[in-house]
Parts: C-alpha cells; sequence; structure tokens
C-alpha cells in the first residue's frame, strides 16, 4: 500500500468533520443533505483505505452498497425536498417549527 | 446465492417480493383495500413461513443468521407489520392514501426490521437498519395534506441521515480495526494490547451515537415527540415499536459477541441509561398530548431496555427480548386506539378532546387505559412482568443505583399514564362523538387488549420460548 493507512484516516475523519459542520451549521436544507453526502463519502475513502490495508475485498464490496443506499436516500430526500417547498414556498428549516412542547 | 440459502431467506423474500409485486400491480389497479388486505396476507404468509420451515443452513451470504433467534423475531415483525397494516385499513380510506404505495413500503419496513434482528455481520446490520429507515422517511410524511406531517418527516430526514453518517462511519473504523465485518470477528481489534484499539473503540463510539438516535435516547432524542406527533398514528405505531424493537433486538448478539469488552463500555452505558429514564420521565410529566406523551414514555422505555441489555447473562437478554413484546402490544394498541378515533380533519391527540370519552366509546377507552397501565407497569397487566424482569436482573448483575433509579421512575410515570385515564373517565362533561371503529380496528385491538392481559397473568410460556430461542453462550 503505497499511501499509509494513516493518511487515509486523518484525511477521511477531517471530510467527516467538515460535512457534520455542514450539517449542523447550514439552514438551507438542500445544504444539509450536501454535508451528509460529504459524511458519507468519508466513509467510503476510510472503507477502501482499510480494503486496501487488509488486502481484502469486503471492505470495497461494503462501498458499493454504500453507493446504492445513498442514492436511494438522496432519490427520497430530493423528494422531499420538492415535496416541502411545495407546502411553504420555502427549503429553509426554520419554517418547519410549528410543533412545540 | 445457492438454493438452500434462498429457501432459508424465504419470509424476508415474501415481504420484499411481494412488496415489489404489490407496488408494480398497483400501478395498473388502484384498489386500496385490496391491496391493504394482500398485505396483510403477505406479512401473514411470511410469518407462518418463518415459524414452519427448517433452514437448512446457519447463514446467508455471511450476512443474516438463521438461528431459531432470528426466526423468533422474523416471526413477531411479520405479524407487527400485518397488524399495523390491518389496522391501516379505514385510516388510508379517510385520509385517501395511495393504497400499493402504503402498503408495499409497510412490508418493505418489515423485511428491513427481520433482516436487522437476523444481522450476523456488520454489513447486513448496517442495510437492515437503513432499509426500514428509507422506508420510514417517506411513510411518516405520507399524509399530504398534512403540514405537521412534512414537519416531522423533515426532521426524521435530517436526524436519521445524520445518524446514517455516524453508523456507517462506526463500521468503517470497527472494520479498518479488525479486518472483518463478520460479528465475532470483528471484536478481535477490540482486546487489550492490540495496537488498533483505539480506532475499534472510536468505531464503537460512532456506533453507540447512532444506535442512541435510532431508538432515541436521551442526548439523541429530539426528533421523538415532534415525529411521533406529525406522523399518521399507524406509522407512528410501527416506528415506535418496530423500528425500535429491532434494534434492540439486533444489540443482544452484538453485545454477546463483545465478550469482555462489554463491561468496559458498561460506564458509559450507564449514563446514557440514566440520563434516559430521568430526563424522559420530566419531560412527560407536563405533556397534555397523548402522542407527545407517548414519545416521551418511549424515550424512558429505552431507558429500561438499555439497563436490561447491560445486565446481559440469560436472565438479562430474556427479560429485555420479553420487554420488547410486551412494550410493542401495549404501544401497538396505544396507537391502535388513536388511529381508530382519527377523522379526515385530525387525530384526537389533546387530552381536552378526551373528556369524558369512556361513557361514549366505552370498549376502546378501555382498551386504551389497560395499554397504558400495562406502559406503567400495574401488575394484573404485562408490562409488570417486563419491568419485573429487567429490574431483577440489574439487581442480580450489581446494578443497584441503576435499578434504584429505575423504580422510582417507574414509580413517578403513574402520574403521567394515569392522567389520560384521569381525563377519559372521571370528567362528567358529555364528549363529543369521535369515528365509529371498524371491525378490522377492533379486531387489532382485541389482539392487543386480550395479550396484554395474557401475558400480565400468565407468563411463563412465553419466556420460556424466549429462553430457548436466545443465542446460547
Amino acid at each position: 500500500m503505497i499511501v499509509p493507512l494513516e493518511h487515509v484516516l486523518f484525511l477521511s475523519t477531517i471530510l467527516f468533520i467538515l460535512g457534520l459542520g455542514c450539517v449542523l451549521a447550514r439552514r438551507n436544507l438542500i445544504m444539509i443533505l450536501i454535508g451528509v453526502e460529504i459524511m458519507l463519502n468519508a466513509v467510503g475513502l476510510t472503507l477502501v483505505g482499510a480494503s486496501a490495508f487488509w488486502q481484502q475485498v469486503d471492505g470495497q464490496i461494503m462501498v458499493i452498497f454504500l453507493m446504492a443506499m445513498t442514492s436511494a436516500e438522496v432519490s427520497i430526500s430530493l423528494a422531499m425536498v420538492v415535496y416541502l417547498n411545495r407546502r411553504k414556498g420555502t427549503v429553509d428549516v426554520r419554517a418547519f417549527d410549528e410543533m412545540r412542547g | 446465492m445457492s438454493f438452500a440459502e434462498l429457501h432459508a431467506l424465504l419470509p424476508q423474500l415474501i415481504l420484499a417480493l411481494g412488496a415489489t409485486a404489490v407496488l408494480m400491480l398497483g400501478a395498473w389497479w388502484p384498489s386500496r383495500s385490496c391491496w391493504i388486505l394482500s398485505g396483510v396476507g403477505l406479512a401473514f404468509a411470511a410469518a407462518i413461513s418463518a415459524g414452519l420451515l427448517v433452514p437448512s443452513v446457519a447463514e446467508i451470504g455471511g450476512m443474516f443468521s438463521t438461528a431459531p433467534y432470528a426466526r423468533f423475531f422474523t416471526i413477531l415483525w411479520s405479524l407487527l407489520v400485518g397488524l399495523t397494516l390491518l389496522l391501516s385499513l379505514r385510516y388510508a380510506e379517510t385520509h385517501r392514501f395511495a393504497g400499493a404505495e402504503y402498503t408495499s413500503l409497510v412490508l418493505f419496513a418489515g423485511a428491513g426490521m427481520s433482516l436487522l434482528s437476523a444481522a450476523s455481520s456488520l454489513v447486513g446490520l448496517f442495510l437492515g437498519l437503513e432499509a426500514f429507515t428509507l422506508v420510514l422517511y417517506v411513510l411518516i410524511a405520507f399524509n399530504r395534506g398534512d403540514t405537521i406531517g412534512a414537519e416531522a418527516g423533515l426532521k426524521y430526514l435530517v436526524m436519521g441521515a445524520v445518524a446514517t453518517g455516524f453508523l456507517a462511519f462506526g463500521i468503517a473504523l470497527i472494520y479498518t480495526s479488525s479486518g472483518s465485518f463478520h460479528l465475532p470477528e470483528a471484536m478481535h481489534g477490540l482486546q487489550q494490547g492490540d495496537h488498533m484499539r483505539p480506532l475499534g473503540l472510536a468505531g464503537w463510539a460512532m456506533l453507540l451515537v447512532a444506535i442512541g438516535f435510532k431508538v432515541s435516547l436521551v442526548q439523541f432524542h429530539l426528533w421523538t415527540p415532534d415525529v411521533y406527533q406529525g406522523a399518521p398514528a399507524p406509522v407512528t405505531g410501527l416506528l415506535a415499536t418496530g423500528s425500535k424493537g429491532a434494534v434492540f433486538a439486533s444489540l443482544i448478539p452484538l453485545f454477546a459477541a463483545m465478550g469482555a469488552l462489554a463491561g468496559e463500555l458498561n460506564s458509559v452505558l450507564a449514563v446514557l441509561a440514566t440520563l434516559s429514564m430521568v430526563g424522559g420521565t420530566l419531560a412527560a410529566l407536563p405533556q397534555r398530548n397523548l402522542k407527545r406523551m407517548l414519545a416521551y414514555s418511549s424515550v424512558v422505555h429505552m431507558g429500561y431496555l438499555l439497563l436490561g441489555l447491560m445486565s446481559g447473562g440469560a436472565d438479562g437478554q430474556r427479560a429485555v427480548v420479553f420487554y420488547i413484546i410486551v412494550y410493542g402490544i401495549a404501544t401497538l394498541g396505544a396507537f391502535g386506539v388513536v388511529t381508530s378515533f382519527s377523522r379526515a380533519d385530525g387525530e384526537p391527540q389533546d387530552y381536552e378532546t378526551f373528556h369524558g370519552l369512556g361513557y361514549r366509546h366505552p370498549r376502546r377507552c378501555i382498551a386504551l387505559s389497560a395499554f397504558l397501565l400495562s406502559l406503567a407497569g400495574i401488575p394484573p397487566m404485562a408490562g409488570f412482568f417486563g419491568k419485573f424482569g429487567i429490574f431483577h436482573a440489574a439487581l442480580k448483575s450489581d446494578h443497584q443505583v441503576l435499578a434504584l433509579v429505575g423504580i422510582l421512575t417507574a414509580l413517578v410515570s403513574l402520574y403521567y399514564y394515569l392522567r389520560p385515564i384521569i381525563v377519559l373517565f372521571m370528567q362528567e362533561r358529555p364528549a363529543h362523538e369521535l369515528r365509529r371503529g371498524w371491525i378490522h380496528e377492533f379486531v387489532v385491538l382485541a389482539v392487543c387488549f386480550s395479550l396484554v392481559l395474557l401475558l400480565g397473568i400468565y407468563p411463563g410460556p412465553l419466556l420460556e420460548l424466549i429462553g430457548q430461542v436466545l443465542p446460547q453462550p
């Protein structure tokens, strides 16, 4: 393995934290979903690195599962974006705070 | 994948392929009740096939176990899905749900839950969990005319997506530390002295965060009341019973595989359990909305389940499985009553609408009271033995302080469980008429009611059965 495992882990941790920061800081639903995508891609990078480190194919298969799952999740959440936009005319999550208590 | 493996996977295949077939055929023949009833039939067929067929392989694709434990939960979740669909029949009619889509989504959720409970590797765990989480995103916002439903769907989507990220990163780190997804081997990186141990521990912390989100332990529970309130009542029933129960069912083999490490995790779990029990109780006390009260009370129940899980051993595991079942029956029943009262313009949730309702709709109100008393753990109801088992196992494994916290919160919980019952029966004010129930709803409620009473008086056979299906150490 040319790239050391530590470097892969370091990069993917930074990516994961960036994505999480995006989810926590942004109020636009589309930006939140992009943040989630970055988190999941960091996971994919970790899995590929670990798979190369252990000389196994399992991690790469898991990445393919992960990609399939992510695309399903994105299609559902984009449908949700369209639906919410039709209801309130905005994708700002602050507009959706009717329930309290 | 060999024929023997497909044969062993048959119950889940009936659910998933049946759901696909219903989805496709529904495009040509839009009949609501027909598809929902055929969904009920498919769910019961899956339960029967899981009960009767004996699998000839021990594991499917290295991901899902076919042990009696997995079969037991497959039967349980299939029955739950069938009952939920039966319960939704009139609700779907009133709210003009697209019948085929609704049926197929609920069946997919059942397949996901049974795969999660059967997971014997972290890949299986991830796929099973995501299968029903994705379905629930859609189901929660299924009622298209409802702004609150859309808001609930949004909150569950954002929280669920973040939890998915944590779950996947946790699994990736555990894989990095051990080089295997398969369950006993995936724990090897956690042994003392292994240089990968910090990675494995970080992975476990991430996994705990994700599980905390999914079963709504305190700190990660903020979505729970809003989603419970906004989702359609039958979907809330499925979310509260099936999705949380299936996660706990998958945790039992996971904790059994950890061995000695489980002891080291106990301090973190103890904090989570205490916070959930105390925090959930305090938040439930002032509630004046039945669905929100049940949401906070579910946080408390998850704390009890975590306590049972920490206690471990055969006693603790048996108590956890028994508790999942009795909690599920009572919760499904309570949301069933809300479903049967609901009208096209909304569901009765506020205690104001319940004033004196016990005199106008006595049968359903008595059933609702029985379910609430079971959740509170009053002796003739099944919930009493559930709580007794958990606290007994906790005391036996030296968790005295936590058991004491649990018993105290159970006492305090009487206040918020008795309050709706008092509103139902003590006020003389004449209630306005709510929906008259359909026979399908009464069948489901009668099943839940009789099970709550039966398991409260005679829990022996079920406890014996659970003892037989549990994974042997």
